[in-house]
């Protein structure tokens, strides 16, 4: 019903400033080259559609659809007003199905990321296609000398809500030598049928201006729903000394305590699995950048735990609008185990029609 | 007691400050100009940043926020201040678009699109470099700070006047000065210069960029190559955000002279203010050209 109701006030919205003023339209769409090195194959993940424009002189709404490449209908991804003008005391709202300000990427579209697949790690928390949910979040730019943002959101649907890709709980086994068996009872018979599924999401995020040149910020983010949640905190450094020239470090790290169920199967109660990636991303003249990047999961108890280097390039030959992606890195066979590794090398051309760019980090 | 007047005496004149934020230097320069001590300005790109792509950082939202007027470039080419004020979640400020008054050059026919490269829809954006449309902004300028701090409306009116009548002299002494820069042929990298060249007589043959924001390709450079030879074209002018390895290349394979002006207040040595842009700027190309006024 929240839904229904955000969304017709979203469509309503759109339609009244429709008397001004079109929004504006942008596509997004894809090439996928995957296993270069061997079985080289190509796909899309189909396009991505934004409409996007002022509903009035306080707010602004998005709207992303995406279809994918398949027979599947178009899915609605994010349908937001955002309003971030006319309230008291510094603060900001947003209302309708977006990507909550939980964790240093969760709002950001993959096609502005400098590499091409989500970090491992923080899709097993956050889901395949990150967390997206229907709500509102509050945002309150606090009063200090320097930018600093408080977020708080709350939601109808819950994280395991999401597509988590590769069923890496079905590598967990408590039995190993090491593992804690005992410590706590696993509950097989789990029935979650009557699960208020209500996520809360809060962030607290600061912006420093070292010097001109010279950038720093850092936050910290909190979840929880009625069986799980997690803390994470994020930083990013980058220096950028002119238009054509940056060095981007950046990294993210988050303790999820999954309840008793991860990805449909049953752990251990205690369970905690930690997740992030640390990256450089060096931007050398106008049209390329080049990065490595690590990426990290670990269950605790499970004593499961995996990490997967990568470089990554970016070749971006005309501005914004088209931007070619190339990441080689090592990557985990998820029916053989996290020992057994393989090299990948996977390529991605993006490129957009519309101001909605699929410009690099 | 003493002490009470003094602080007092500090309030009033921090809170009879107007705030200002610009989208560049030149604005801002141009209020402080007008505002003298009766304004606080700061310009959110620096004079040597490409004004078109800006990075818009937390931080500027910060500078926003308790800001009384924003002053942009407008025709497109700041389209990351509206990002950067909502942001800011300041409720009571007054954006001001300076090009309402400009008479706009280079207004494109037809239908624009994304394969004529970043050109703007409204027409080239750099206006500022015509000191003839520094008088129109600074008018604007002096009429949105009086509007905000009607109490020193005659200060605003008097700075006015004296900018206006020192950029007037200024102009008159450049077109004296600088007369045989008239008829020079030249290339520039990107196409911020027609209200320059427009002003100061100079004929633009060529561009480096094939289009606005594409970068040359070597096809591209090799036909310039073939033009600066035959045509006996002399200077190739650069914003001083460009590398200069394209120039410099060009300069390599032929015998024509390279320089950097700058397209912004701030942007090279010299040009550290409105009329000292301009100033800078005829020098620069007056001893490439060979044709320096003594």
């Amino acid at each position: 019903m929240l839904q229904k109701l955000i969304g017709v006030l979203i469509f309503s919205g759109i339609l009244f400033s429709q008397t001004t003023a079109n929004p504006q339209f942008s596509i997004v769409g894809d090439l996928v080259m995957d296993q270069l090195q061997k079985d080289p194959n190509l796909s899309s993940s189909g396009i991505e559609i934004a409409v996007q424009g002022y509903v009035n002189p306080f707010a602004r709404a998005d709207v992303y659809l995406h279809k994918h490449n398949d027979d599947s209908p178009i899915e609605l991804e994010e349908a937001v007003i955002t309003v971030e003008r006319g309230l008291p005391f510094g603060l900001g709202l947003r209302a309708g199905k977006f990507r909550p300000d939980l964790g240093k990427i969760n709002k950001d579209h993959a096609h502005l990321f400098p590499f091409i697949e989500a970090p491992k790690g923080i899709s097993m928390v956050l889901g395949e296609e990150f967390y997206t949910a229907t709500g509102l979040e509050v945002n309150w730019l606090m009063p200090l000398p320097w930018y600093s943002n408080l977020s708080i959101g709350y939601f109808n649907s819950d994280i395991s809500d999401h597509d988590h890709g590769k069923n890496v709980s079905d590598h967990i086994d408590y039995d190993h030598e090491g593992g804690d068996s005992n410590d706590g009872h696993i509950d097989e018979e789990h029935d979650d049928g009557e699960k208020q599924l209500k996520g809360s999401s809060a962030r607290w995020s600061h912006f420093i201006d070292l010097n001109e040149v010279n950038h720093f910020e850092f936050g910290t983010s909190y979840y929880v729903d009625h069986e799980k949640s997690f803390g994470g905190a994020d930083f990013k450094y980058k220096w950028r000394p002119n238009k054509y020239r940056s060095l981007t470090l950046q990294g993210e790290v988050i303790q999820f305590e999954l309840g008793d169920k991860h990805e449909e199967k049953t752990v251990h109660p205690k369970e905690v699995l930690t997740a992030g990636y640390l990256l450089v991303n060096f931007q050398f003249n106008k049209a390329w950048n080049v990065g490595v990047m690590g990426d990290f999961w670990q269950f605790d108890l499970a004593d499961i735990h995996n990490m997967d280097p990568s470089i990554f390039i970016g070749f971006s030959p005309v501005e914004e609008s088209a931007v070619l992606r190339i990441r080689i890195g090592q990557v985990a066979n998820d029916h053989e185990g996290y020992d057994k590794k393989h090299l990948k090398t996977t390529a991605q051309l993006i490129w957009s029609l519309g101001p909605h760019k699929p410009h690099r980090y | 007691m003493r002490k009470l007047f003094l602080i007092l005496s500090i309030l009033s004149i921090c809170f009879g400050k107007v705030r200002v934020v610009t989208s560049t230097t030149d604005l801002a320069d141009i209020v402080k100009s007008i505002g003298g001590d009766h304004v606080t300005v700061i310009s959110i790109a620096r004079g040597n940043q490409d004004p078109h792509y800006i990075e818009v950082l937390p931080s500027y939202m910060i500078k926003v926020r308790k800001a009384d007027l924003y002053f942009m470039v407008g025709m497109e080419l700041d389209l990351w201040a509206k990002q950067v004020i909502d942001g800011s979640r300041n409720q009571k400020i007054e954006v001001v678009d300076c090009s309402v008054e400009i008479e706009k050059m280079e207004i494109p026919a037809g239908t624009v699109d994304a394969s004529m490269g970043d050109i703007h829809r409204f027409g080239n954006p750099h206006y500022w470099l015509d000191p003839r449309n520094g008088i129109l902004i600074a008018q604007l300028i002096a009429e949105k700070l009086t509007k905000a701090e009607p109490r020193n409306s005659d200060i605003f009116q008097q700075n006015l006047n004296a900018f206006n009548h020192q950029l007037d002299k200024a102009i008159l002494d450049w077109q004296n000065r600088y007369t045989n820069l008239s008829g020079k042929k030249l290339i520039f990298y990107h196409n911020s210069w027609p209200y320059f060249s427009n002003r100061f007589g100079l004929e633009t043959v060529e561009f480096l960029e094939p289009k606005p924001g594409i970068t040359p390709s070597p096809a591209k450079l090799n036909r310039i190559i073939q033009r600066i030879k035959s045509d006996k074209i002399e200077v190739i002018a650069s914003e001083s955000y460009f590398s200069d390895r394209v120039p410099k290349f060009i300069a390599s394979k032929t015998k024509v002279k390279t320089v950097k002006l700058a397209q912004s207040v701030g942007a090279i040595e010299g040009a550290d203010s409105y009329i000292h842009l301009f100033e800078t700027n005829l020098k620069i190309l007056s001893k490439a050209f060979g044709v320096e006024h003594d």
